[in-house]
This record gives C-alpha cells, sequence and structure tokens, in this order.
C-alpha cells in the first residue's frame, strides 16, 4: 500500500487555537498506528489533515514519496470512518455502502458482491434496504465501516469508530478489524482515546497530549518505558502513580528523601540516577508493583489509607503520603479501610524516574 | 430534592378550573397539560376571522358561479350549470388554459435551473452578502412597476433590452411584444428577472443546512464538486426546493399584474394566460358568473396539480430528511 508520514506540521485554526504542533511522525507501510491521547489533543484534527479534509497550516504530509499537501481528498485513495458516522440519510443502508464503488465507477454486480461481503461481515445485512434514521447507534457505526471497507484504499482512517458500540461488540470489532486489517494489508490510522482498544489493536502508538507528540512507539514500550511523566500516568489502567522526591544519601549510599522518610536504591537505579545528575525528580510506580501492609516492612513508607476500591479479583488501594497519593494493588484479603495508618512498599529496580523539571524520563 | 406539586406550591390553582386538565397529571410537572378545550378556545378566534375573510368570499364565488349575476336592481338569476357548460367551447378560455401551462412550465423551469446555480456559485463565496442584498432588489418592486420598468426596457425606439435583443439577432423590427411569436417570452423574462431570486434565496439557504460532514464523507469516497452536488448537496436541499418550485408555481395561476401592465393579453390573445382571461371577462365585461366558473375551475386544476406536483417530486425518504435527524 503506501507509507505515511507527517513532516514539521503544524495546525492553527486562528485565534490561537493551535491544535497541532510541530508533528513528526512516518508511518510504515501497511503499519496500524493508533492515535492515542485525551479528549481536545489533536486527534481528529491530525487525522482530517491526513484524509485532505483540513488545510495544513505548515509542513508536509507525504504519501509514499508523494507530498499531498494540495491534493484533494478523493485523490488520495483514502478511506474514512468518522466520529459521527456521517452516513447520508437520503439513502438507504445498501446504497451508503455502494457509494465509494459508485463513485469509483465499479461495475453494478461487482458492487452488489462487495456490499453483501461487506455486510456480512458487519452483520447488517438485514438492514440494507433501511435508511440510516432507522438505525441505532451501533447499527449506523458499522455502517460507516462498512462503507470504508468495501473499497480497497491505500490507507484507512479511523476516528474512534468503535466508541458507541457496547462492550461485547466492541471487544469483537476490535478483533475483526485488527484481522481485516492484517488480512488487507492496508496503512492504517486508528484514533481513540480508549488506550486499551490502542495496546491490543496497534502495531504503534502515537500518545499525544495538547497538540504534541509525545510518545511513539510500540504498545509494549509505550507502556513499559514511557517517554515522560505524562506518558506513564496516562496509559496504563490504573495508571501509574507519581511521588516527588529528592536525591540524597545515607550512610553514603544514594538514597532517595520523600517528606522525612528516605528509600535506599539498588545498585543499578543508583547508577542511573547518578548520571543523570538531578536533585529533584518524579517518582513512579504501576500499582501492582507496589504493595501494602498493616506492619511496617524494611524500606517501606509510612502512610494513611485515602481509599479502598474492590477491582473483582483484588483491591486497589490508594494511600496518602504527604500530598502525594500512591495506588497499590492488593488482596481482597487485606483488612486496612479508609483512614487506617499502613506501610506502602515496593522495589527500588521497579520504579519510574522522571526529571521534575521538564518530566522527561532519566533514560536506563 | 424534593418534589413539589402545584397543588402544594400553587393552591390555588387546583382549587378553580381554569380549563386545564388536573387529574392524572406527574407529580413533577409543575404546570399541568392543558386540556383539548383550552386549545379549541385558544383557536376560535382565528378560525372565526377566518370564516370571514376567506370562507364567505369563497362560498360568494360558488354562488356567482352557478348564477347570472344581476347589477343593480336586476337580481341573480340560477342558471345551473350554463357557466360552466359554455366554457368548453369558449375557446379564448381553451387556450389560455394551454398558454398559461406553457407559460408556468417555461417560467418554472429556467427559475429552477438559473435559482439553484446562482446560489450554489453564491454559497460561501466571497460576496455573498452584497449580491444575496442586490438579488434582493427584484422582489421587492411591486410587480406593475416591474412590468412598467420591462414595457420601456422593451419598447422598439428607445428599450435598452430591444436593443440588445435585436443586436443579438432575436428580434426584427417588432419590439418582442409586438409580436404573437414573442410576446411570451416577454413577459416570462420579465417573471424569471423577479422571481429567480426567490428560489436562489430559499436554496441559499437550504444550501446553509446541508451537513458538513456528509460533504466529507462523500468527498473522501472519491466524489469531486460536482457528483457532491447532486450526491448530497441536492438530495438535502430537495425540501426546501420542493416549497419553492409549489409557491412559485401557485403565483404563476395568480400574479397577473406584470402581464396587464406590458401586453393586457395581447397581441392577438398571445399572452391572454387564462388568469389574464379571468380578469377580462369579470371585470372588463362585468359577467361575473362566468368569471366565477372560470375561478373556480382555475382553482381546482391548480389544487390537483399542485398535489400532483408534490406527489410526483416528493419522495418518502426526503420527507424524513427534512425532520431532521440531527445524528446524520
Ligand atoms: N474547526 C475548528 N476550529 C477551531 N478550533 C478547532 C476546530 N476543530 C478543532 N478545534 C480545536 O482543536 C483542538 C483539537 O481538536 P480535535 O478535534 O482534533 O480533538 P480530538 O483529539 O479529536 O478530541 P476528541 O477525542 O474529543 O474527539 C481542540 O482544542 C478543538 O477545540
Ligand atoms: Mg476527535
Amino acid at each position: 500500500m503506501v507509507a505515511v508520514s507527517f513532516k514539521d506540521v503544524w495546525k492553527d485554526y486562528g485565534s490561537g487555537a493551535v491544535a497541532v504542533k510541530e508533528l513528526n511522525m512516518n508511518i510504515k507501510d501497511g503499519e496500524f498506528v493508533s492515535l492515542l491521547g485525551p479528549s481536545g489533543c489533536g486527534k481528529s484534527t491530525s487525522l482530517r489533515m491526513l484524509a485532505g479534509l483540513e488545510h495544513i497550516s505548515s509542513g508536509e504530509i507525504i504519501f509514499g514519496d508523494k507530498v499531498v499537501n494540495k491534493l484533494p481528498p478523493k485523490d488520495r485513495d483514502i478511506a474514512m470512518v468518522f466520529e459521527n458516522y456521517a452516513l447520508y440519510p437520503h439513502k438507504t443502508i445498501y446504497e451508503n455502502l455502494a457509494n465509494p464503488l459508485r463513485q469509483a465507477k465499479v461495475p453494478a454486480d461487482e458492487i452488489k458482491r462487495r456490499v453483501t461481503e461487506a455486510a456480512e461481515l458487519l452483520e447488517i445485512e438485514h438492514l440494507l434496504e433501511r435508511r440510516p434514521q432507522e438505525l441505532s447507534g451501533g447499527q449506523k457505526q458499522r455502517t460507516a465501516i462498512g462503507r470504508a471497507i468495501v473499497r480497497q484504499p491505500q490507507v484507512f482512517l479511523f476516528d474512534e469508530p468503535i466508541a458507541h458500540l457496547d462492550a461485547k461488540l466492541r471487544a469483537r470489532m476490535r478483533s475483526e478489524l485488527k484481522h481485516l486489517q492484517y488480512k488487507l494489508g492496508v496503512t492504517t490510522v486508528y484514533v481513540t482515546h480508549d488506550q486499551l482498544e490502542a495496546l491490543t489493536m496497534a502495531d504503534r502508538i502515537a500518545v499525544m497530549n495538547d497538540g504534541v507528540l509525545q510518545q511513539f512507539d510500540t504498545p509494549q514500550q509505550v507502556y513499559e518505558n514511557p517517554a515522560n511523566s505524562w506518558v506513564a500516568t496516562f496509559v496504563g489502567e490504573p495508571g501509574m502513580s507519581l511521588m516527588e522526591m529528592e536525591m540524597t544519601s545515607v550512610e553514603g549510599d544514594m538514597a532517595l528523601a520523600f517528606g522525612s522518610e528516605t528509600i535506599k536504591l539498588d545498585q543499578k537505579s543508583a547508577a542511573r540516577l547518578a548520571a543523570a545528575g538531578k536533585i529533584n525528580l518524579l517518582v513512579g510506580v504501576r500499582p501492582d508493583k507496589a504493595s501494602v501492609s498493616l506492619e511496617p516492612l524494611p524500606n517501606g513508607i509510612q502512610c494513611e489509607i485515602y481509599s479502598r476500591q474492590l477491582l473483582g479479583a483484588d483491591v486497589l488501594v490508594e494511600v496518602e503520603i504527604g500530598k502525594s497519593r500512591v495506588r497499590a494493588k492488593a488482596d481482597t484479603s487485606f483488612g486496612g479501610n479508609v483512614g487506617t495508618p499502613c506501610h506502602l512498599n515496593f522495589l527500588s529496580e521497579n520504579l519510574y524516574f522522571f526529571d521534575a523539571e521538564d518530566g522527561k524520563v532519566i533514560p536506563q | 430534592m424534593t418534589v413539589t406539586t402545584s397543588s402544594e406550591t400553587h393552591p390555588a390553582l387546583s382549587d378553580q378550573d381554569w380549563g386545564f386538565s388536573t387529574i392524572d397529571r406527574p407529580p413533577s410537572a409543575i404546570n399541568p397539560p392543558p386540556s383539548r378545550m383550552f386549545y379549541v378556545y385558544l383557536a376560535a378566534p382565528a378560525i372565526a376571522l377566518l370564516a370571514v375573510i376567506t370562507i364567505y368570499p369563497f362560498l360568494w364565488l360558488i354562488y356567482m358561479s352557478f348564477h347570472k349575476v344581476g347589477f343593480g336592481s336586476s337580481s341573480d338569476i340560477f342558471v345551473g350549470f350554463e357557466n360552466f357548460s359554455r366554457l368548453f367551447t369558449d375557446t379564448k378560455y381553451i387556450e389560455g388554459w394551454g398558454l398559461l401551462l406553457k407559460y408556468s412550465a417555461i417560467c418554472l423551469s429556467i427559475q429552477v435551473v438559473v435559482g439553484v446555480a446562482l446560489a450554489v456559485v453564491l454559497n460561501n463565496s466571497r460576496y455573498e452578502k452584497i449580491l444575496v442584498t442586490l438579488f434582493l432588489m427584484p422582489m421587492m418592486v411591486s410587480p406593475i412597476v416591474a412590468g412598467l420598468l420591462f414595457f420601456y426596457l422593451y419598447n422598439g425606439t428607445f428599450g435598452w433590452y430591444h436593443w440588445i435583443f435585436q443586436s443579438l439577432g432575436f428580434l426584427g423590427e417588432t419590439s418582442i411584444l409586438g409580436s404573437t411569436k414573442t410576446a411570451l417570452y416577454g413577459i416570462i423574462i420579465v417573471d424569471v428577472w423577479q422571481w429567480t431570486p426567490l428560489i436562489t434565496l430559499i436554496t441559499l439557504a437550504g444550501l446553509k443546512r446541508v451537513p458538513q460532514d456528509q460533504l466529507e464523507a462523500n468527498m473522501v469516497d472519491g466524489a469531486g464538486s460536482i457528483s457532491n452536488f447532486f450526491n448530497v448537496s441536492l438530495p438535502n436541499i430537495y425540501p426546501f426546493l420542493l416549497i419553492a418550485i409549489l409557491l412559485r408555481f401557485m403565483d404563476n395561476f395568480r400574479f397577473i399584474d406584470a402581464i396587464l401592465a406590458l401586453t393586457g393579453g395581447g397581441p392577438a390573445n398571445s399572452t391572454r394566460l387564462l388568469p389574464v382571461y379571468l380578469f377580462d371577462v369579470s371585470f372588463q365585461f362585468f359577467k361575473l358568473g362566468r368569471g366565477g366558473a372560470i375561478a373556480l375551475t382555475l382553482l381546482i386544476v391548480t389544487i390537483i396539480l399542485g398535489l400532483i406536483l408534490v406527489r410526483v417530486l416528493e419522495d418518502p425518504t426526503r420527507k424524513k430528511a427534512l425532520s431532521g435527524d440531527p445524528d446524520n
């Protein structure tokens, strides 16, 4: 199919609303890339610039080796699923699905075959004679997906295509879309604010915040080696907790000072932090790498339970230490409740270290 | 949160009968729904007024069409269907129908095509506001004034339009209104000049409501601007256009001011459309009974044609587009 790149792309909507800032991203041919970020971070804007629906303020968008900045959508050979479906109310579902093929002047029997095929895959074949306003939200969304997949374009652009489906159907559509994309090998950009979708489907995830690309890497890397403290807290459910700490030394060894407490460091972390030479740090720990106990353990931190939530198999305990709050997973048999004094424990090799000033990760 | 019923907050309301139904009211309804009689009372004055100003004259029209209407001391004579049966042998009446249908069909076709095309060009163009204001002007001119204006423009010795048409080779020595071949087109031009802007305005209002996302989806589907117009814009503005066409169609059957000012039906009856003939019969020759019969047939045919037009043009799915589903 085709590789897609953003080169120094800016999008300024005017009146000071800069939606995308200096976006650089190279998406490989046939790759499934997910744009992940909170609402309003510029995901849809980036996608619409790829589609040619939005003018680019500066920079270049490149398909293969061709700069497509000036190409209208129809000449980009793309298919797109819109956030709000954008079906044609005056056409039947069949005609909605057939529209891209009609535009491409595909013969009638071929149109019939492909539309039926897509409708079967999406389980909307019994709705083909209806009109969009006679469909449920989920059925509309599947129709919109169908309209994108009847044709084999160079690039698929999905803008939260399954956000309105129920949980079960969403899980099925995730695997169907992933399978379809793998089978067709079409380069895909998939916008979502649901990290589960991004982590499960994408070859690489582009994490955005406030118009700025934070990290562009494989799901595993994004989860295990977040590029900065923002990505660290955004990715993962529940997200990483951050604590403000300072470098100090105890009996000649490097340690972290946290209020009146000190935490001894393992050798690897100590070497890493020594090399970075930063004093003020943001220290992160994932909930499943932290634990709470009622009895003091060596290297633990004294704290108080702030909240306790049952997750099913285990309990999420949020503890308060000074002004920071840290989440930890505990066994359902854990006895503490809100207000109980307890101890937070973690191994220093499981900690993440970020520069307190710019949030950047301290490299390994 | 506590929910209070109106009887608790306004005890006075439940004590008296205000014409509001107070039974089976959900406790959350602060204002109880009015009873049906309440709406009847509200509408009664309007209905009464309507009866006096439209229904009474209409009944009078029917009465006249069955009588030989007398003037002064002579009284009306009942003639049964004679006024109607005589119409079948009245060549001016039959020709009047032919001319009216031809006139209306040509006017409507030109106005729709030109009006919509203008709206598409104007929509979101840089000069949209000022041009729309300019386009409004012909509509604001009274039809009789429009007729007089064109009467001068068509004048065979000093009319600008006459000169232009002649230079383009459309006309011989006679002016456009002077020849039986061209007079009808003369009055068509005036109607087009005056009323195309109405179609443009209504279409423009429709175009503003064409959902951007459908246009974008269609572009992504591979459509250019022409396909975008026929595939998305036109179906979306269709309900608006239908109303505009109906309005113009009915106006064509009624408005004869400009024609009276321009030709008065001549030359040689070539612009004596049925409504013009109706005017002549009723108010030149004062045969009010026959005029009533002509008016009644004109009215009935207008209604039938109007209904057919709606049927033919209206596709059930498009009705839904008008009722508007915000999701789509
Ligand atoms: N047409 C527009 N004019 C002005 N500002 C806009 C326009 N479209 C989007 N924006 C602004 O640009 C920013 C990014 O918007 P965008 O639609 O790309 O967000 P998003 O990441 O897709 O969010 P969501 O997940 O809610 O869809 C927002 O702050 C938004 O207010
Ligand atoms: Mg969006």
